[in-house]
């Protein structure tokens, strides 16, 4: 039992309440993400339908890492779209139609988050965001909780970068059809749920196309076939050649 | 941590002696890479690969590590990344106010000044960047400055910086700068110096995990900056 006297840590030290991977993935007309809908407090699942992929205007963001901190960054760049809409500024990027577009949102998380952790209090997240660059051409770029920014055809965040982006590195092409790139991710969410054990089937996508910003409900993947396979029905030893998984 | 096992046949006695281990958060994060840079009369080569990595993970194939300050000065920065980005910004900003100031961009020698003193303000919580300036002076003779992370700096023909230094600098010492060698030192053209880096670079690519996917480089003269790029392994 700690003393009266002693305060309270203010600084983040590690992360409580967690989402997993964003997997998110450039096609011909646009920017495809996906991510599970899992909140993990440690080994416990301890919220199983929390949307992770969020539309702020123009622009969507994935959010890995700690919740409450993908909480607050809403909450800034909500209010950051509020004062854009309702005051006038000098400036041609706000009086433009346009607004902020996903890279100026980027590219403002960047400085948001490099200003935190140059104060040992770092946005404990892994941030994904998806919409159009400043060329209106499509967008994917990330941003880590030191504020690493990488911009790329596609991006997985967490364990997904270990288990998913070798696929999406061997199956990305430039003229990906809305279909090949959600069947992509949806297998690499499942290859997810298979090995990464803070992941659910339990999914959300979201599409930045043309000019709409769509974010779905939630729904679950078919995994039921997959746990049929010979690895999973037979114990080592019996396979054939295999022996392993 | 540190563990004290003595067993006899009858038993044995394990007795553990552990230190505190304190959870910290890091600001760094080592995201690796190579940069090199050599100068000739009326020129200057700096190379640099693409590769982003944070640990055993690649980030990214394609990241450039080469920022123009001027049309005459190259910075290629090795280290964290995300420092190395703010640190261009930091330049960028200043080298800009100089502009409008003075109605001229800064010469070569002025930016290297100008890097030393920008690390130097961090000198208490330094940018993670290990940075070589390359550029043309103001004589038009090209002038390479190596720096480490607080702003210690010095003109030198030629430097490496970054993952691969180690493999660079001493190829680059026998061949640039002629070290154990009989002949007279050669002049080189701009054109032979890029196909000397191309090998430092192949080198390094084959023993250093962080170096590979490409190599971009750039040539500065008088006249401005040509780029091309040069592909290595992606293992």
């Amino acid at each position: 039992m700690l003393p009266a006297a002693v305060p309270s840590r203010q600084h983040t030290v590690q992360p409580m309440v967690t989402g997993t991977s964003v997997l998110g993935i450039v096609y011909d007309k646009g920017v495809l993400l996906a991510a599970d809908t899992l909140l993990s407090y440690g080994s416990m699942a301890k919220a199983q339908n929390i949307p992770r992929l969020h539309a702020v205007e123009k622009t969507v963001i994935g959010a890995s890492g700690e919740y409450s901190d993908f909480q607050r960054i809403l909450e800034i760049l909500k209010a950051k779209a509020l004062e854009e809409t309702t005051t006038s500024v000098m400036d041609s990027l706000y009086t433009e139609e346009s607004g902020m577009t996903a890279e100026n949102t980027w590219n403002y998380l960047r400085m948001l988050l490099y200003s935190r952790r140059s104060k040992f209090n770092p946005f404990w997240n892994e941030l994904l965001v998806a919409g159009k660059d400043l060329k209106g051409k499509p967008f994917l770029g990330s941003v880590d909780k030191i504020g690493t920014t990488v911009r790329d055809n596609f991006i997985a965040t967490g364990f997904g970068a270990y288990l998913a982006m070798p696929l999406l590195r061997e199956k990305w092409r430039p003229d990906l059809t809305e279909g090949e790139a959600r069947a992509l991710l949806e297998d690499c969410m499942k290859i997810l749920f298979f090995r990464d054990c803070r992941a659910s089937p339990r999914i959300q996508l979201a599409k930045c196309a043309d000019d709409e910003v769509l974010v779905s409900e939630p729904y679950e993947l078919d995994t039921a076939a997959a746990w049929q396979a010979e690895a999973y029905r037979q114990s080592v030893g019996e396979l054939e050649d295999d022996g392993g998984w | 941590m540190g563990t004290l096992m003595a067993s006899t046949e009858e038993s044995s006695v394990v007795a553990t002696t552990s230190l505190p281990i304190e959870h910290r958060f890091s600001p760094y994060d080592f995201n690796g890479g190579t940069v090199a840079a050599v100068s000739g009369p009326d020129y200057v080569v700096v190379a640099a690969d693409t590769r982003l990595s944070s640990g055993y993970e690649i980030k990214s194939r394609n990241v450039t590590k080469l920022h123009a300050l001027t049309d005459k000065c190259i910075l290629a920065s090795a280290g964290c990344k995300t420092d190395v980005d703010q640190l261009r910004s930091v330049l960028d900003i200043r080298g800009k106010m100089y502009q409008y100031n003075h109605r001229k961009p800064m010469n070569t020698p002025s930016v290297a000044q100008m890097l030393s003193v920008t690390l130097y303000g961090k000198r208490f919580f330094p940018y993670y960047a290990f940075n070589v300036l390359a550029g043309i002076d103001a004589q038009g003779v090209g002038a390479v400055y190596s720096y480490d992370a607080i702003g210690s700096f010095e003109r030198t023909q030629y430097s490496a910086a970054g993952s691969g230094q180690a493999y660079v600098i001493p190829f680059l010492d026998n061949v640039i700068g002629n070290r154990n060698r009989l002949e007279e030192k050669p002049i080189l053209t701009a054109t032979e110096v890029v196909e000397l880096l191309k090998d430092a670079f192949l080198s390094a690519g084959e023993r250093d995990i962080y170096t590979g996917d490409q190599v971009e480089i750039m040539v500065v003269t008088r006249d401005g900056i040509q780029t091309q790029t040069f592909a290595l392994k992606a293992d």
